[in-house]
Protein backbone atom coordinates (compact mmCIF):
# COMPACT_ATOMS: atom_id res chain seq x y z
CA UNK A 1 0.00 0.00 0.00
CA UNK A 2 2.82 2.32 0.86
CA UNK A 3 4.59 1.28 -1.74
CA UNK A 4 2.21 2.24 -4.35
CA UNK A 5 1.64 5.88 -3.04
CA UNK A 6 5.27 6.51 -3.49
CA UNK A 7 5.36 5.39 -6.96
CA UNK A 8 2.49 7.48 -7.29
CA UNK A 9 3.91 10.67 -6.06
CA UNK A 10 7.30 9.79 -8.10
CA UNK A 11 5.23 11.57 -11.42
CA UNK A 12 5.99 8.35 -13.19
CA UNK A 13 4.06 9.68 -16.53
CA UNK A 14 6.36 12.44 -16.70
CA UNK A 15 8.83 12.63 -19.83
CA UNK A 16 11.66 13.10 -17.70
CA UNK A 17 11.52 10.68 -15.62
CA UNK A 18 10.92 7.88 -18.33
CA UNK A 19 13.88 9.15 -20.79
CA UNK A 20 16.58 10.00 -17.80
CA UNK A 21 17.73 6.41 -17.44
CA UNK A 22 18.40 5.98 -21.15
CA UNK A 23 20.21 9.94 -21.75
CA UNK A 24 22.20 8.41 -18.42
CA UNK A 25 23.05 5.21 -20.61
CA UNK A 26 24.73 8.12 -23.37
CA UNK A 27 27.01 9.31 -21.37
CA UNK A 28 28.80 5.17 -21.62
CA UNK A 29 29.13 6.62 -25.09
CA UNK A 30 31.36 9.39 -24.05
CA UNK A 31 34.76 7.41 -23.20
CA UNK A 32 33.75 5.23 -26.12
CA UNK A 33 34.51 8.05 -28.86
CA UNK A 34 37.34 9.89 -26.92
CA UNK A 35 38.80 6.57 -26.58
CA UNK A 36 40.86 6.57 -30.35
CA UNK A 37 42.01 9.95 -29.37
CA UNK A 38 43.30 9.36 -26.04
CA UNK A 39 44.74 5.63 -27.46
CA UNK A 40 46.64 8.01 -30.34
CA UNK A 41 47.95 10.45 -27.29
CA UNK A 42 49.52 7.82 -25.56
CA UNK A 43 51.15 6.00 -28.65
CA UNK A 44 52.74 9.79 -28.61
CA UNK A 45 53.80 9.74 -25.19
CA UNK A 46 54.81 5.68 -25.20
CA UNK A 47 56.51 5.87 -28.86
CA UNK A 48 54.62 3.78 -31.02
CA UNK A 49 53.57 6.00 -33.58
CA UNK A 50 57.09 7.40 -33.72
CA UNK A 51 59.59 10.02 -31.90
CA UNK A 52 57.42 12.75 -31.96
CA UNK A 53 54.57 14.19 -34.16
CA UNK A 54 57.28 16.49 -36.67
CA UNK A 55 60.94 14.60 -36.81
CA UNK A 56 63.12 17.49 -36.85
CA UNK A 57 66.39 15.20 -37.42
CA UNK A 58 69.62 13.37 -36.58
CA UNK A 59 73.07 14.87 -35.52
CA UNK A 60 76.51 13.24 -34.48
CA UNK A 61 77.86 14.14 -31.27
CA UNK A 62 80.99 13.23 -31.62
CA UNK A 63 81.23 9.54 -31.39
CA UNK A 64 77.55 9.77 -30.55
CA UNK A 65 74.31 10.03 -32.66
CA UNK A 66 71.20 11.81 -31.69
CA UNK A 67 67.49 12.19 -32.95
CA UNK A 68 65.51 15.00 -32.10
CA UNK A 69 61.28 15.31 -33.10
CA UNK A 70 58.61 17.76 -31.99
CA UNK A 71 56.35 16.07 -29.55
CA UNK A 72 53.39 17.86 -31.39
CA UNK A 73 53.77 20.65 -33.82
CA UNK A 74 52.20 23.25 -31.28
CA UNK A 75 53.38 26.55 -29.76
CA UNK A 76 54.54 26.50 -26.47
CA UNK A 77 52.37 26.17 -23.45
CA UNK A 78 52.06 28.05 -20.61
CA UNK A 79 52.69 26.69 -17.33
CA UNK A 80 52.13 28.63 -14.20
CA UNK A 81 54.44 31.59 -13.00
CA UNK A 82 57.47 28.78 -14.98
CA UNK A 83 56.37 30.65 -18.44
CA UNK A 84 55.92 28.95 -21.76
CA UNK A 85 57.11 25.42 -22.10
CA UNK A 86 57.82 23.54 -25.19
CA UNK A 87 58.43 19.66 -25.35
CA UNK A 88 60.63 18.19 -27.56
CA UNK A 89 61.80 14.40 -27.76
CA UNK A 90 64.97 12.84 -28.27
CA UNK A 91 66.65 9.26 -29.14
CA UNK A 92 69.77 8.36 -28.81
CA UNK A 93 71.73 5.80 -31.04
CA UNK A 94 71.64 2.07 -30.19
CA UNK A 95 75.44 1.59 -29.80
CA UNK A 96 75.55 4.97 -27.54
CA UNK A 97 72.65 4.63 -25.60
CA UNK A 98 74.43 2.74 -22.89
CA UNK A 99 77.90 5.40 -23.10
CA UNK A 100 75.52 8.57 -22.40
CA UNK A 101 74.63 9.41 -18.45
CA UNK A 102 72.16 12.19 -19.47
CA UNK A 103 70.99 14.54 -22.04
CA UNK A 104 70.15 18.16 -21.44
CA UNK A 105 68.07 20.93 -23.85
CA UNK A 106 67.90 24.98 -23.73
CA UNK A 107 67.50 27.64 -25.96
CA UNK A 108 71.05 29.64 -26.79
CA UNK A 109 75.32 28.15 -25.38
CA UNK A 110 74.93 27.21 -21.80
CA UNK A 111 77.69 28.54 -19.71
CA UNK A 112 78.48 25.54 -18.59
CA UNK A 113 76.93 21.93 -17.05
CA UNK A 114 75.09 23.23 -14.49
CA UNK A 115 73.13 25.37 -17.02
CA UNK A 116 72.57 22.55 -19.50
CA UNK A 117 69.33 23.15 -19.52
CA UNK A 118 66.19 20.38 -18.94
CA UNK A 119 67.39 16.97 -18.03
CA UNK A 120 65.68 14.69 -20.44
CA UNK A 121 63.09 11.66 -19.12
CA UNK A 122 62.80 8.54 -19.70
CA UNK A 123 64.35 5.55 -21.94
CA UNK A 124 67.42 6.70 -24.25
CA UNK A 125 65.69 5.92 -27.40
CA UNK A 126 62.74 7.97 -26.26
CA UNK A 127 63.68 11.00 -23.87
CA UNK A 128 61.18 13.83 -23.08
CA UNK A 129 62.44 17.51 -22.56
CA UNK A 130 59.82 19.89 -21.49
CA UNK A 131 61.97 23.48 -22.06
CA UNK A 132 61.17 27.17 -20.89
CA UNK A 133 60.90 29.33 -24.17
CA UNK A 134 60.83 33.01 -22.79
CA UNK A 135 58.74 35.18 -24.65
CA UNK A 136 61.70 37.44 -25.73
CA UNK A 137 63.39 34.52 -27.49
CA UNK A 138 65.51 35.94 -30.20
CA UNK A 139 63.96 34.18 -33.54
CA UNK A 140 67.42 33.21 -34.52
CA UNK A 141 67.97 31.52 -31.52
CA UNK A 142 69.44 28.04 -31.62
CA UNK A 143 68.36 24.76 -29.16
CA UNK A 144 71.71 23.01 -27.59
CA UNK A 145 71.66 19.75 -26.51
CA UNK A 146 74.39 18.65 -24.34
CA UNK A 147 75.64 15.09 -24.06
CA UNK A 148 77.18 14.13 -21.07
CA UNK A 149 78.76 10.72 -21.06
CA UNK A 150 79.34 8.26 -18.30
CA UNK A 151 83.55 8.52 -18.82
CA UNK A 152 82.73 12.68 -17.92
CA UNK A 153 83.40 13.69 -21.85
CA UNK A 154 80.68 15.96 -23.11
CA UNK A 155 79.54 16.92 -26.48
CA UNK A 156 76.91 19.63 -27.90
CA UNK A 157 74.64 20.07 -31.03
CA UNK A 158 72.82 22.62 -32.11
CA UNK A 159 69.59 23.08 -34.36
CA UNK A 160 68.16 26.56 -35.12
CA UNK A 161 64.70 27.17 -33.56
CA UNK A 162 63.39 27.91 -37.05
CA UNK A 163 64.11 24.43 -38.07
CA UNK A 164 63.26 22.78 -34.93
CA UNK A 165 59.75 24.08 -34.42
CA UNK A 166 58.15 26.69 -36.49
CA UNK A 167 55.11 26.42 -34.48
CA UNK A 168 57.39 28.14 -31.49
CA UNK A 169 59.27 30.83 -34.35
CA UNK A 170 55.52 31.70 -35.16
CA UNK A 171 54.29 31.81 -31.28
CA UNK A 172 57.46 34.60 -30.76
CA UNK A 173 56.62 36.56 -33.93
CA UNK A 174 53.06 37.03 -32.52
CA UNK A 175 54.79 37.42 -28.51
CA UNK A 176 57.28 39.91 -29.80
CA UNK A 177 54.54 42.00 -32.09
CA UNK A 178 52.18 43.05 -28.75
CA UNK B 1 37.43 18.24 -43.04
CA UNK B 2 35.30 18.33 -39.79
CA UNK B 3 36.30 15.03 -38.54
CA UNK B 4 40.11 16.48 -39.42
CA UNK B 5 39.05 19.22 -37.11
CA UNK B 6 37.68 17.30 -34.35
CA UNK B 7 40.51 14.52 -33.74
CA UNK B 8 42.82 17.73 -33.54
CA UNK B 9 40.75 19.35 -30.71
CA UNK B 10 40.27 16.07 -29.12
CA UNK B 11 44.22 15.65 -29.02
CA UNK B 12 45.16 19.18 -28.47
CA UNK B 13 42.52 18.53 -25.02
CA UNK B 14 44.13 15.67 -23.82
CA UNK B 15 47.68 16.81 -24.54
CA UNK B 16 46.77 19.65 -22.75
CA UNK B 17 45.61 17.62 -19.70
CA UNK B 18 48.76 15.11 -19.69
CA UNK B 19 51.24 17.89 -20.66
CA UNK B 20 50.15 19.87 -17.60
CA UNK B 21 50.36 16.89 -15.20
CA UNK B 22 53.45 16.03 -17.15
CA UNK B 23 55.20 19.75 -16.23
CA UNK B 24 53.45 20.16 -12.88
CA UNK B 25 56.73 21.65 -10.85
CA UNK B 26 58.93 23.30 -12.86
CA UNK B 27 61.23 26.11 -11.25
CA UNK B 28 60.91 29.52 -11.40
CA UNK B 29 62.73 32.29 -9.83
CA UNK B 30 62.20 36.41 -9.96
CA UNK B 31 64.07 38.81 -9.10
CA UNK B 32 64.14 42.63 -8.19
CA UNK B 33 66.24 45.20 -7.25
CA UNK B 34 65.09 45.81 -3.24
CA UNK B 35 66.18 48.88 -1.30
CA UNK B 36 69.83 47.66 -1.27
CA UNK B 37 69.64 43.96 -1.75
CA UNK B 38 69.10 41.96 -5.00
CA UNK B 39 65.48 40.03 -3.80
CA UNK B 40 64.35 36.82 -5.87
CA UNK B 41 61.47 34.52 -5.32
CA UNK B 42 61.87 31.35 -6.00
CA UNK B 43 59.45 28.40 -6.25
CA UNK B 44 57.65 25.58 -8.62
CA UNK B 45 55.51 25.69 -11.05
CA UNK B 46 52.81 23.74 -8.77
CA UNK B 47 52.53 26.34 -6.55
CA UNK B 48 55.56 24.64 -4.32
CA UNK B 49 58.12 26.22 -2.43
CA UNK B 50 61.64 26.16 -2.91
CA UNK B 51 63.05 26.39 0.66
CA UNK B 52 66.06 24.85 1.13
CA UNK B 53 67.17 25.07 -2.41
CA UNK B 54 70.26 26.66 -3.76
CA UNK B 55 70.88 29.64 -5.49
CA UNK B 56 73.85 31.09 -6.72
CA UNK B 57 74.89 34.52 -7.62
CA UNK B 58 77.83 33.94 -10.40
CA UNK B 59 79.91 36.20 -12.25
CA UNK B 60 80.32 35.84 -15.79
CA UNK B 61 83.22 34.25 -15.18
CA UNK B 62 82.06 31.32 -12.91
CA UNK B 63 83.14 32.67 -10.43
CA UNK B 64 80.80 31.90 -7.36
CA UNK B 65 80.60 35.42 -5.14
CA UNK B 66 77.70 33.80 -3.65
CA UNK B 67 75.93 30.95 -2.41
CA UNK B 68 72.39 30.51 -0.79
CA UNK B 69 69.28 28.94 -0.01
CA UNK B 70 65.73 29.97 -0.17
CA UNK B 71 64.16 30.93 3.08
CA UNK B 72 60.95 29.70 4.45
CA UNK B 73 59.41 32.10 2.63
CA UNK B 74 60.98 30.94 -0.85
CA UNK B 75 62.85 34.46 -1.18
CA UNK B 76 66.36 35.39 -1.28
CA UNK B 77 68.59 38.08 -0.72
CA UNK B 78 72.04 39.17 -2.20
CA UNK B 79 74.59 41.84 -1.91
CA UNK B 80 74.99 44.03 -4.58
CA UNK B 81 77.68 42.63 -7.04
CA UNK B 82 79.34 45.48 -8.88
CA UNK B 83 79.61 43.69 -12.73
CA UNK B 84 77.82 41.38 -15.08
CA UNK B 85 76.43 38.39 -13.29
CA UNK B 86 73.58 35.93 -13.40
CA UNK B 87 71.63 34.28 -10.52
CA UNK B 88 70.97 30.56 -10.75
CA UNK B 89 68.85 28.66 -8.85
CA UNK B 90 69.99 24.78 -8.86
CA UNK B 91 67.41 22.38 -8.20
CA UNK B 92 69.18 19.88 -9.34
CA UNK B 93 70.75 18.40 -12.87
CA UNK B 94 68.14 19.59 -15.30
CA UNK B 95 65.85 21.81 -13.07
CA UNK B 96 68.02 25.07 -13.24
CA UNK B 97 66.27 28.51 -13.76
CA UNK B 98 69.01 31.58 -14.52
CA UNK B 99 68.21 35.53 -14.01
CA UNK B 100 70.46 37.44 -15.94
CA UNK B 101 71.38 40.68 -14.03
CA UNK B 102 69.81 42.95 -16.47
CA UNK B 103 66.39 40.78 -16.07
CA UNK B 104 66.36 41.79 -12.67
CA UNK B 105 63.57 44.28 -12.32
CA UNK B 106 63.68 47.74 -11.03
CA UNK B 107 62.67 48.81 -7.38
Amino acid sequence: MSNATTKKGRKTDSRWFRWRFHLSGLLMLIPLVLAPFYIELMSVFGGASGLGARHIGTQAAGPWQITLAEQFEQAPKLDGPAGYMKTFNAALCQTCAEQVKAVYLRLGKPRSLRTAGVIGFGSPYHMSFSMPVPENTALDAELWLTLEGWDGSLQQVQWPLRQASPATIEFLQQQQEL
Amino acid sequence: MYKASLRRTALVALSGVWSSLALAHFPFVECHQGTVDIVCQGGFSDGSSAQGITVDLISYDEEIIASKTFNDASSVEFAPYDGEFYILLDAGPGHTVEVDWNEIKAP
